[in-house]
């Protein structure tokens, strides 16, 4: 394998000195230089760099295809005339005329021999010519430097290192490249015959005779009988060039490599002698991505043989770094803590801040995870608290000048702060000087985890548009340049708000839209599968669907922690609570609130986790019917939101609050409260709350109702009653939460009693059935 | 020479018993020679054979067990045996093949032996070292057939030590001076084995292949009479190997010698095909030896190794486009046959056929890029291209596949001139006369290899040594001659330019008797510089008629008309060294072959001719005959040369003339 030259440049080589010699007219000149300068450079003159994901690997595939086959050039230069003397000739026929022109190995020898003429001359040369009375060279003449003139040299220097036996392999892979368009050359050429392929074998056809076949066989190998088993020759220089590729892209955007670019790039790897080892590390990432455990493993430890005493570097704390991600990745997080530790203390060894840095930063939003497994190691550890750790971090990492690492630490303080419920304007301020330097270096890859971050914010916030639209901007802006992974949980966070306000067609409908070769990844596909899952099941339960539920929760219950980060866990959790708490079997619910509440507070996890389930704790205590012995429970829910700032579950809070002042009778004062509270929850999307909310107000008027003396006062608090009956009617039909909507029209139907309306009564009253009808109906 | 059916089947029986018993003893080379060989005969009609009883008994006479019932009877002895050693000797094992045979144990006290007696002072002379002494172990019994091969992979284990021993090509300590370790235990043995011969009453007659060995042994150890001795028993015994017949060519440097030693052979045909191989291989031309050639072509009509001969046969007469043809239909006859191709290359070289030495170098590739052939041809070609690095590296790992690669020596130390680096150039040169000391070649480029370092007395000597092994070569004469005019010594010197150009005259009319494609008869040119060289050395002996002579047959050189042809034959009459017997064609290799083939008639004004028509302008105003030196100027003036003095000139005549002018008036 020859390592540069192929075929293929020497079409391009051709190309340029037909651009040289000025054959190319006007109008093909820009398309030819972007021809050229895309295969030569990497860049294209035409349009600016698409990056739409459909794109993204068809420059992979055009080098491919232009090692592959000549058709590349033919589709460039067919459409135009070439500036000729002869009219009605193509550029694509002087094209032809110029490699059919290369009719022996010599004259492919002459070729490259006279390649430097295109050059410009040097200071030297131009002397000495004027010196021997010659004329300088007119036209175009490429400079030294220029991206062309750099070709050239380099192609020529390759060929004069080349060894015999391997300028006859590019000769004969020549032979082969240039034979598809032997028919179009031959009806253009009619002295054209079989042998044209080589000069020297029509010359001496006339002396060797029927010899000549056995000859060319024996010269040209196999390639003349047929067996023609699609072999070219491949550079190493392209193969590494596709393999790099391959990596950036793996890397920047979380894919897979799609399956045909796949297929062809391994037959091009079959067909070169030499595998560089990178493209181990590609196979490795391939195996990750499609979640094959052993096969990745091996690969890694076949790259790492390879590379590990590269370049005088010493490589073996990437491979540790490499080795723990997978671990991690694949469940493996004891093994992966350990290797990452290991990871530290070799790259202090070698002194590879940028490792240690980034091994430290991975340990930390590990440790943030998996707190279990990190904690032993904290207490006797320099590291520290998660605070030291990441203060240290962002100060290593501004010293060292790594941008990333340096926004990510400052997202990471924000994210912990907002975690333990403290300031939101420190965490703001966080946000902000992440975004600050984010804009500064042009780090878009890091845009999406910071507005992930900011979505965070508004949402603990409960300002729910700004956080939608944070996502739609970063789908419509940033999702392309980003890792998939962003865009996935962007998506998936719209979806949530959707599915929040009970439209949860179209939050289907998002993750529909996102399909195609990026779900080739295990992981994505994994986070995928399991947000769909969750949001069906909130549907069900809405629903009362208990089949649907049982079936969804069976599933999402199996996926344990080795392969979901613990926020989903504790989602799916809340919602088997919840699931549990419907279905009346509070003994199991409370004794899974128990666990759970034990687990975080050994954890010391997020607050927004504890209010949930302190929350979670009052509803039950609701549902058995003793509302009063969650007082204190939901005080405390309460203080602990106000003091975060986490708005929506304050709102909830207060909403069992009111609940128990309205078992305990204190009517009005439940009222007050929801009343106070309704129009601030009314900006979140929160519908259950609000509906839930309203429904709270309507028991509080009609507990005023019952206590009023006058009648009409007590008209007035049930007609309150009523609105907020519908309101609330309203609001859980928007989830299709079915119980609640039941409860709903049958305290309509007893509030219209009331009011002496049997009418409307009896109205609601059917509507109850038909709807408990219509349920089972769809419930089966 | 038509064979009649019955000598034709012999033929073909006796090729067939060759290559079997050759391939018995692994002379992979002589087997392979003698297949071609059977190959090349035409394949008769079946009906011919109706003498032979084709039945299931029969079996090939090669495959009979030895002749002689002692010899069967220890053949089927050590069957076992002798095909273990067979194996480990394809196998290349060679140590352990001989010790099948002879312990290493035996050998050695054979050395030692020996050693002792030659330290024995009162004991001296091969007489008595053959003697019955004492401690002499008797040599152990076994047939002639294994007791070769078990030699003969001594010796070849010898030869393999040899290579591993040697130190890189042209590397600090590669001197040339490994010699093979195995050569004296294999001598020995063989000395005392037909010195038992000898003694024994009535000795098993002999299968002349141990004889072949043993004058193997003895050129290698330089000991050529002998040895020859030796080969010459062995091809009477048995004359199917050819590998012996190409030892005695190897041992032969002289055409008389080849003489002399002709009646003395076995008259069969392989003598004859010995004959013309060695001829070709000596240098010699003429008609006999190609009717010879053509005759063998009758009987082996698609033999290669016989086309190869001819083709080598109008490579050295010179006609140069009929040897590529003959190598172009032996190409494509054999496309896969490597042998020899090196010689083809040398001859596109000439040629300047680039595509085809290009496309030869390529199916060279293809078919084993590690053969020292294909090397060669591949090193040619880089030469041609002037990537003389590239050349060098070709023909270095050419002498690493095979040390004796003489050609890659000489053309190694060509690219070494080339790339000006004298010392490693002498070095290859050198080399390349150690391996043959008849490649006039390399003495020629040792020549000029000194006379570049501006050694001249060096350089004279090998000049000498190459004029004396291609006596009608005019190159080597007018470099001898140069190099003595460069000494001063300018009396030898105008003796050897005009033998150069008597040489030159003989083997155009040689090559034009030979009637191929161009017949040039350019008996009427000369080369101008060889007579301004002439001419000037008579200047500088102050002897101007001779130098006017010689100039004005320079000038005439331009247009090769009539006045040459007059020159030339005054020339023949002046220079009486035209007795020697016509020798070889002159043949040097690479070179100006190709550039003076371009000359028809007339060389057209050269340097040399304008600086001859200079001198004799000069030599005219001398003389006070301005007219001529007018005239002379004047077409001076036309060629562009010296314009400046040429005009100088013109105008003194000019001035001259009208003094004269008016003197008369």
């Amino acid at each position: 394998m020859s390592r540069f030259l192929t075929p293929a440049k020497i079409g391009l080589l051709a190309l340029i000195d037909l651009y040289t010699e000025g054959a190319v007219p006007n109008e093909a000149i820009i398309p030819v230089l972007n021809f050229l300068a895309s295969r030569l450079l990497d860049c294209d003159l035409t349009d600016t760099p698409s990056v739409a994901p459909a794109n993204r690997w068809a420059k992979a595939e055009k080098s491919i295809r232009l090692i592959v086959s000549i058709q590349d050039f033919e589709q460039l230069l067919g459409p135009f005339a070439a500036v000729d003397r002869m009219p009605g000739r193509l550029l694509w026929d002087r094209f032809l005329e110029k490699l059919w022109g290369i009719d022996s190995l010599h004259a492919l020898q002459e070729f490259f021999e006279k390649q430097p003429h295109l050059l410009a001359k040097t200071k030297n040369e131009r002397r000495r010519m004027t010196e021997c009375g010659e004329d300088l060279p007119t036209g175009i003449v490429l400079s030294r430097s220029s991206p062309f003139g750099v070709f050239v040299r380099r192609s020529h220097l390759e060929f004069s290192r080349l060894p015999f036996h391997s300028t006859a392999e590019l000769w004969k892979a020549f032979v082969k490249y240039r034979q598809p368009t032997a028919n179009y050359w031959r009806k253009r050429n009619p002295h054209h015959s079989r042998l044209s392929f080589d000069s020297v074998l029509v010359t001496g056809e006339h002396e060797w005779g029927e010899n000549t076949e056995e000859l060319a066989v024996v010269a040209y190998g196999s390639m003349l009988l047929g067996d023609d088993d699609h072999t070219s020759l491949v550079s190493t220089d392209d193969i590494e060039c596709l393999l790099e590729m391959q990596v950036e892209q793996i890397h920047r955007y979380g894919d897979r490599v799609p399956k045909e670019l796949k297929a062809q790039f391994q037959s091009l790897l079959k067909d070169s002698h030499a595998i560089p080892s990178l493209s181990h590390y590609v196979s490795f990432c391939d195996a990750w991505r499609s979640g094959d455990y052993p096969t990745s493993f091996d690969y890694l430890h076949r790259y790492f043989d390879f590379t590990m005493q590269d370049r005088d570097r010493l490589f073996y704390q990437y491979a540790l770094m490499n080795l723990a991600m997978l671990q991690s990745d694949f469940g493996c997080h004891k093994e992966a803590v350990a290797t990452m530790l290991e990871t530290v203390s070799t790259a202090r060894e070698n002194r590879d801040n940028k490792c240690l840095n980034f091994a430290l930063n991975w340990l930390f939003h590990f440790g943030r995870t998996h707190p279990k497994l990190v904690r032993e190691l904290e207490n006797n550890s320099m590291l520290g608290s998660g605070k030291e750790t990441l203060a240290f971090l962002r100060a290593k990492a501004k010293e060292s000048g790594m941008w990333v690492l340096w926004s990510s630490a400052l997202m990471g303080e924000a994210k912990l702060g907002m975690a333990s419920g403290e300031s939101v304007s420190a965490a703001m301020e966080h946000i902000v000087r992440s975004s600050q330097i984010i804009l500064e270096r042009n780090l878009k890859a890091m845009m999406g985890s910071k507005l992930a971050v900011a979505t965070t914010l508004w949402d603990r916030l409960g300002l729910a548009y700004l956080s939608s639209m944070t996502c739609e901007v970063f789908l419509r802006c940033y999702a392309d340049t980003s890792v998939f992974d962003d865009k996935l949980k962007a998506t998936c966070r719209l979806a949530n708000h959707l599915a929040g306000r009970g439209r949860y067609e179209e939050a289907f409908e998002k993750f529909e839209s996102l399909s195609g070769n990026p779900l080739r990844a295990v992981k994505v596909s994994q986070h995928w599968h399991l947000y769909r899952g969750i949001i069906k099941l909130r549907r069900d339960i809405h629903r009362d669907n208990h089949d649907a539920v049982d079936h969804l929760l069976a599933q999402l219950l199996q996926a344990g922690p080795e392969c979901l980060e613990t926020d989903m866990l504790f989602i799916v959790d809340s919602l088997h609570i919840d699931a549990l708490t419907r279905r009346g079997a509070f003994d199991a619910a409370a004794a899974k609130i128990e666990r759970l509440a034990t687990e975080l507070r050994d954890d010391d996890r997020d607050v927004a986790m504890r209010i949930r389930l302190l929350l979670s704790k009052a509803h039950l205590l609701d549902r058995i019917g003793r509302p009063e012995r969650g007082f204190t429970i939901t005080m405390r829910a309460a203080r602990l939101a106000w003091r975060a700032r986490l708005l929506p579950l304050l709102w909830q809070a207060i909403g069992a609050l009111a609940n128990i002042l309205g078992a305990l009778g204190e009517f009005a004062a439940a009222a007050r409260l929801v009343v106070a509270v309704l129009p601030r929850c009314l900006e979140t999307d929160a519908v259950f709350v609000i509906a839930t909310l309203y429904s709270l107000l309507a028991d509080a008027w009609m507990g005023q109702a019952g206590e009023a003396a006058h009648s009409d006062r007590r008209e007035a608090f049930l007609g309150k009653a009523h609105e907020a009956l519908e309101a609330a009617f309203h609001h859980f039909s928007a989830v299709e939460d079915v119980e609640k909507q039941c409860e709903m029209l049958a305290k309509e139907a007893t509030v219209m009693k009331l009011m002496g309306d049997n009418v409307r009564a009896e109205e609601y009253a059917a509507r109850y059935l038909k709807l408990k009808k219509e349920v089972a109906i769809r419930n089966g | 020479m038509g064979l009649t059916a019955k000598d034709s089947f012999h033929l073909k029986e006796a090729l067939q018993i060759a290559v079997v018993k050759c391939s018995e003893r692994c002379l992979y080379q002589a087997a392979k020679w003698a297949a071609e060989l059977l190959d090349a005969l035409p394949e008769r009609s079946v009906d011919e054979f109706k003498g032979q009883p084709p039945t299931a008994t029969y079996v090939h006479p090669a495959f009979f067990p030895s002749a002689d019932p002692n010899e069967a009877a220890l053949e089927a002895r050590e069957l076992n045996r002798y095909l273990l050693a067979k194996s480990f000797f394809d196998c290349k094992e060679f140590d352990r093949c001989a010790a099948v045979f002879l312990p290493d144990s035996l050998l050695s006290g054979l050395i030692t032996a020996k050693f002792n007696e030659a330290a024995d002072p009162r004991r001296k002379g091969k007489a008595a070292a053959v003697g019955p002494s004492a401690q002499e172990q008797p040599l152990p019994e076994m047939s002639q057939k294994s007791l070769f091969l078990a030699l003969y992979a001594k010796v070849m284990s010898g030869e393999k030590q040899k290579d591993e021993d040697s130190e890189m090509i042209m590397g600090p300590q590669d001197l040339g001076s490994v010699v093979n370790k195995q050569l004296l235990t294999v001598s020995r043995f063989l000395e005392r084995w037909f010195a038992d011969r000898k003694k024994e009453s009535d000795p098993s007659p002999s299968q002349g292949f141990l004889e072949y060995l043993y004058g193997m042994v003895l050129v290698k150890e330089k000991n050529d009479s002998d040895a020859l001795n030796f080969l010459m028993q062995s091809v009477h015994l048995f004359p199917w190997n050819w590998g012996c017949w190409l030892e005695i060519t190897n041992l032969i440097s002289r055409v008389e010698q080849l003489n002399k030693i002709a009646p003395h052979m076995p008259q069969n045909i392989m003598s004859f095909i010995f004959h013309a191989n060695t001829a070709v291989n000596l240098y010699q031309q003429g008609q006999d030896l190609a009717a010879s050639l053509n005759d063998l072509l009758g009987i082996f009509p698609t033999s290669s190794f016989l086309l190869t001969c001819k083709a080598l046969l109008n490579y050295h007469a010179k006609d140069l486009m009929a040897a590529e043809q003959d190598f172009s239909q032996l190409l494509a006859l054999h496309p896969h046959r490597l042998d020899s191709l090196d010689h083809y290359s040398n001859i596109l070289y000439v040629l300047n056929l680039r595509p085809k030495l290009a496309f030869l170098a390529h199916l060279c590739s293809s078919i084993d890029k590690f053969r020292p052939e294909s090397c060669v041809v591949i090193g040619n070609y880089y030469s041609l291209l002037s990537l003389h690095e590239k050349a060098v590296q070709y023909f270095r790992r050419a002498l690493t596949l095979d040390r004796s690669c003489l050609s890659a020596w000489t053309l190694m130390g060509h690219e070494y001139v080339e790339l000006k680096n004298t010392h490693a150039a002498i070095e290859s040169y050198r080399r390349a006369v150690d391996v043959n000391r008849r490649d006039y070649r390399a003495w020629y480029g040792l020549g000029q290899t000194y006379e570049v370092l501006e050694m001249h007395a060096y350089a004279l000597w090998y000049y000498k040594k190459a004029a004396g092994l291609r006596p009608w070569d005019g190159k080597m004469w007018q470099a001898v001659g140069s190099c003595l005019q460069k000494m001063g010594r300018d009396r030898d010197g105008i003796k050897a330019l005009k033998r150069a150009l008597l040489a030159d005259s003989y083997y155009d009319s040689t090559a034009s008797s030979f009637g191929s494609t161009g017949p040039i008869d350019r008996m009427t040119q000369m080369d101008p510089e060889v007579l301004l060289q002439i001419a000037s050395m008579y200047d500088r002996l102050d002897d101007e008629d001779e130098a006017k002579a010689y100039m004005e047959l320079c000038m005439a050189q331009e247009d090769g008309g009539a006045a040459g042809a007059e020159g030339a034959a005054g020339l023949g009459d002046s220079v009486a060294i035209h007795n020697d017997s016509p020798g070889g064609g002159p043949s040097d290799g690479e070179g100006e072959g190709a550039d003076r083939a371009g000359v028809h008639e007339g060389t057209g004004v050269t340097v040399a001719t304008s600086k001859a028509r200079m001198w004799l302008a000069k030599y005219a105003m001398r003389a006070e005959d301005y007219h001529t030196a007018h005239r002379l100027g004047m077409e001076l003036c036309q060629d562009g040369v010296e314009v400046e003095e040429a005009k100088a000139l013109i105008r003194e005549a000019r001035s001259r003339l009208e003094l004269a002018n008016m003197l008369d008036r």
